[in-house]
């Protein structure tokens, strides 16, 4: 079932100006404008529609001058199309010069070139013997372990910085 | 009872597919339309007024529905109420036009409105009140949201019920009836707030 919005409203509320203009009568002559407005619109002319000053002047409505008109058009874009044609030379193999792409490194940052060294500790050096050299001296401040052999232990070379 | 236009759209959809040409299929639809233009156009044009309030864009707004309507005849069989689907036309039409206008009506124009509105044998004075009135009346209608003026002005016309404003609008029954009871809560807050003022 449908029902009405236009339900009893307080006598205040505006709604009576809102009806009043809602019950305006339509201006006269209205529906032959929209005729005219939907005989003039370009969706029921075909598919070449001249512009209104030429279509008096010009009794452009026959068939022969549309397709004249369309076959002119046609020569233009064809002729257009093959001039452009002819002009450009195709096939030959220029010298081309390919420029190795220069990926950017992560970030989009380039080096710039440059090559990474990387930072070494300077090993150690170590002083020939002297041939007077007496017999290694012993370092007392190592102690052998509980149960081994002196003897065996061999002799530590001196670090010199 | 069946309407000029449902009645030539009917009878043209008795006809076989096979045995219409084109022509004849475009004369029933022009047919079809210059019926439409003879029964809504003073409804659309109406519509299109109590948005717009101004007769000569109210009147271009009609006729661009029915271009429309001329441009999408092929989906006329689809269409199922054409009175809704005009008016859903033109009010999305007057919708566009008022957004990017932004002009203020002609007719919130005192003077302008005791020109419109029917007299009823009010003297000059009373039809001066009475213009001022409605003027301060449409000053409270745009100043509600959108969604709560819209249905309160498809609800001032009489011959479009809550289902039919919910067609046009795109929305649902129920939402009409909560927009409608706060546009009018809305409308008596703004029209006390004015009557305090003056």
């Amino acid at each position: 079932m449908k029902s009405n919005p236009h339900t009893p409203v307080a006598p205040d509320s505006g709604e009576e100006t809102l009806r009043l203009i809602a019950s305006l009568p339509a201006p006269s002559g209205l529906e032959e404008r929209v005729y005219e407005a939907l005989r003039a619109s370009p969706g029921r002319g075909r598919v070449l529609a001249w512009p209104g000053k030429f279509r008096s002047k010009v009794a452009l409505e026959n068939n022969w001058m549309r397709a004249a008109a369309a076959a002119a058009i046609v020569f233009v874009i064809v002729g257009g199309g093959w001039s452009v044609y002819t002009r450009v030379e195709p096939g030959r193999n220029g010298k081309v010069v390919v420029i190795p792409s220069r990926a950017p490194d992560s970030g989009g940052f380039s080096g710039a070139g440059a090559m990474r060294v990387p930072e070494t500790l300077p090993g150690p050096s170590v002083t020939p013997p002297t041939k007077k050299a007496a017999a290694p001296k012993k370092d007392r401040s190592i102690k052998p372990a509980a149960g081994q052999n002196k003897a065996t232990q061999p002799a530590r070379p001196e670090v010199l910085r | 009872m069946m309407s000029t236009s449902q009645a030539i759209y009917a009878g043209w959809m008795e006809i076989p597919t096979s045995v219409v040409n084109e022509e004849a299929r475009r004369r029933a639809e022009d047919a079809a339309i210059a019926a439409f233009v003879d029964q809504y156009a003073g409804a659309l044009y109406r519509v299109a007024y109590s948005v717009l309030r101004n007769p000569s864009d109210a009147e271009d707004a009609v006729q661009e529905a029915f271009l429309r309507v001329l441009r999408h005849r092929q989906s006329l069989a689809e269409v199922r109420d054409h009175r809704v689907w005009l008016i859903r036309i033109v009010w999305n039409i007057v919708l566009d036009r008022k957004r990017r206008a932004k002009t203020r009506p002609e007719t919130d124009d005192v003077a302008e409105l005791a020109r419109v509105l029917p007299s009823n044998g009010l003297s000059a004075e009373e039809l001066a009140a009475a213009a001022q009135h409605h003027a301060h009346v449409l000053a409270c209608v745009e100043r509600l949201p959108a969604k709560e003026r819209e249905v309160l002005l498809l609800s001032a016309f009489e011959e479009l019920t809550s289902v039919e404003i919910a067609a046009v609008l795109g929305i649902t029954e129920s939402s009409v009836r909560s927009r409608l009871f706060r546009a009018r809560n809305l409308m008596a807050g703004l029209l006390d707030h004015q009557r305090s003022l003056r």
